[in-house]
């Protein structure tokens, strides 16, 4: 047994339990808490490495449990649980440090591969970074560290290794929002959707970016059907 | 010629007279038992009370002599389930579903249903037609009412039709992004021609969009 | 470097839990329920999907899987239960027809390899076998079951 936990937080009990059970063979301890009350109680303990936290909950927020890590316990990593398709808080995670996300249903081997990713981060080292996930990775790490101009830079690095893969413009893409450049946002989330239109997220990202009111996407190749009740 | 029609209500009423009036034989399968009377009362077809995606009143309905079978259930799996076994059990060659979901017109065709209508795709469809017969259409505010994306009509007699681009001197501050002509989409240069009937894509700043309409229509609209 | 490493020892883990399969599980009456809470006690990661909150009720306390709200029939349900990485579908709703339905969409758009529907009515069991569809008959097997008792009997 490894001597550093990780907490779960999720007001689900199956999701506390699926958690808990995909996590055991990694073989850290693993923590729960039933909302975010709870969990900020449990921030005080020294060994906690890593927290799962779901962003939907009753009474205190998920993203105002973040807030209150990221002010008490920055060296906290965070993995933040999300509801399908709700991808509009994302920007608001990465302000507080946070850019890993999983969508529920996850399989058991996606967190588990997850909270290996973002562990192995810390051990990352700056000097040998020659490869786009590498530079990646060092993005996400100093999104955790609040460096976002520092992260921007490896995002960069990504890319220019590698122009024909989505991740990283869709990473920058974020940074920018963090940074209130929406236009410059806006240009990566297309430069991602063009690099790789499978890629979900920034298909996501672009149409929560480019549409207005909720009343969809602004798409050229459809333009003359999106007409509709909007007069 | 017989035509099986499985669902209820006034759709179903409608539907059996017109084909009634066509000289098909209609046969009604539906679920609700007063319906059932009242629809066998008021018109000259057979009506079976029942479940029709039960192979049995399927047969009894006469599926096997059947030149089509409509499912216009508000169930989207009833009206697939119909279809399906009235062209596996009994070889109907034509089959005709309402869906409810859009997406499961598609779903429908995959799975072997003749025809699959959507309600909602056919309404949403006929809202855009209507909306195409106005010169103007405020498509979309971008960035924050920054920019207007628009679509104009264009018809016989205004300023712009027969011009180039070259020609018509847009004010700046605006951009004509796409000419939509027929079912093709271009987007446009310098020596293009605009022409009756086209539908533009007008982007513009809100300062610029009067002088543009003006240039384009001759008029503010 | 470290992520080589760590994805060895990934693969480990993973060969470990090798056994356990995505499986989602439509509908959350007595048989869904019944199998959501034996597929998840066996280790399996399971998604249950049903059209009320309240038909969760029945899951045990024990169950770790995942649970959506949502229509089934309609192909958004079945994107949220990640349906598309299923190993297994079991489509177990009251109704035979949601079933039918269910089934066919996971096999012929989601391309899920495994899919069984639970069919009540024998007649149209034995349409959609020919469909390629696996079909398990409650009725059928439980009047198998006493004809053959029976015929020991006698």
């Amino acid at each position: 047994m490894k001597d550093q936990k990780i907490l779960v937080v999720d007001d689900e009990k199956n999701i506390r339990l699926s958690l808990s059970q995909a996590l055991a063979p990694l073989g850290w301890p693993v923590e729960t808490a039933v909302n975010g009350e709870e969990a900020l109680g449990k921030l005080d303990d020294q060994s906690i490495l890593l927290i799962i936290l779901d962003l939907r909950m009753p009474g205190m927020d998920g993203i105002e449990v973040l807030r209150r890590v990221s002010e008490l316990r920055p060296d906290i990593r965070v993995i933040i649980v999300t509801a399908y398709g709700t991808v509009e808080r994302a920007v608001e995670a990465m302000k507080l440090g946070a850019v890993d996300l999983i969508q529920k249903p996850f399989s058991p081997e996606q967190i588990r591969d997850l909270t290996q990713q973002v562990l192995a981060r810390d051990q990352l080292n700056e000097d040998k970074a020659a490869d786009y996930q590498t530079h990646l990775e060092l993005a996400k790490k100093a999104v955790g560290e609040r460096n976002f101009k520092g992260a921007l830079s490896h995002a960069q690095k990504a890319i220019a290794l590698d122009p024909y893969r989505a991740e990283a413009f869709n990473l920058v893409g974020c940074l920018h929002e963090v940074l209130h450049q929406r236009e410059d946002a806006i240009k990566n989330y297309r430069m991602a959707y063009e690099a790789d239109p499978s890629y979900a997220p920034a298909r996501e990202n672009l149409d929560r970016l480019t549409s207005h009111g909720g009343r969809g996407p602004i798409s050229w190749e459809s333009a003359g059907k999106q007409r509709k009740d909007d007069k | 010629m017989k035509v099986i029609i499985v669902g209820g209500g006034k759709v179903v009423y409608f539907l059996a007279k017109v084909f009634i009036s066509k000289g098909y034989q209609p046969v009604i399968i539906d679920q609700d038992k007063d319906e059932c009377l009242w629809l066998s009362q008021e018109l000259k077809a057979v009506v079976l009370n029942g479940d029709g995606s039960r192979p049995v009143l399927l047969e009894e309905a006469g599926a096997r002599e059947a030149i089509a079978v409509l499912a216009v259930t508000p169930r989207d799996q009833d009206n697939l389930v119909v279809c399906q076994l009235a062209s596996k059990m009994f070889e109907v060659e034509r089959t005709l579903a309402l869906v409810n979901d859009p997406e499961n017109q598609e779903v429908f065709h995959r799975l072997g249903v003749s025809v699959a209508f959507s309600t909602t795709h056919i309404m949403a469809t006929l809202i855009e037609q209507q909306a195409g017969l106005e010169e103007v259409v405020n498509l979309l505010p971008v960035a924050q009412g920054k920019m207007t994306v628009t679509e104009v009509l264009l018809h016989q007699g205004l300023p712009s039709v027969g011009r180039s681009m070259q020609e018509l001197d847009m004010p700046s501050g605006s951009l004509i992004g796409a000419i939509i002509r027929g079912d093709k989409v271009t987007v446009p240069r310098g020596p293009d021609r605009l022409q009756d009937g086209d539908r533009l894509l007008l982007i513009s700043t809100p300062e610029s969009y009067g002088p543009a309409l003006r240039c384009l229509m001759g008029k503010e609209v | 470097m470290g992520i080589c490493r760590q994805t060895t020892k990934r693969r480990q883990v993973n060969r470990v839990m090798a056994k356990s399969l995505f499986i989602v599980v439509v509908g959350c009456g007595r048989l869904g329920s019944l199998l959501a809470n034996g597929l998840s006690g066996q280790g399996h990661s399971v998604v249950v999907i049903d059209r009320r909150a309240e038909a969760f009720d029945d899951l045990s306390a024990e169950f770790s899987g995942f649970k959506v709200v949502g229509d089934a029939v309609e192909s958004e349900t079945l994107r949220k239960a990640r349906a598309a990485d299923a190993d297994c579908l079991i489509a177990a709703a009251e109704e035979d027809n949601v079933n039918l339905m269910v089934a066919q969409v996971a096999k012929d758009v989601f391309q899920v390899k495994w899919v069984i529907a639970r069919v009540a009515e024998p007649a149209r069991e034995l349409a959609y076998r020919q469909l390629n569809i696996e079909t398990v008959s409650p009725t059928s097997l439980a009047g198998d079951y006493v004809l053959r008792s029976l015929a020991q009997d006698k």
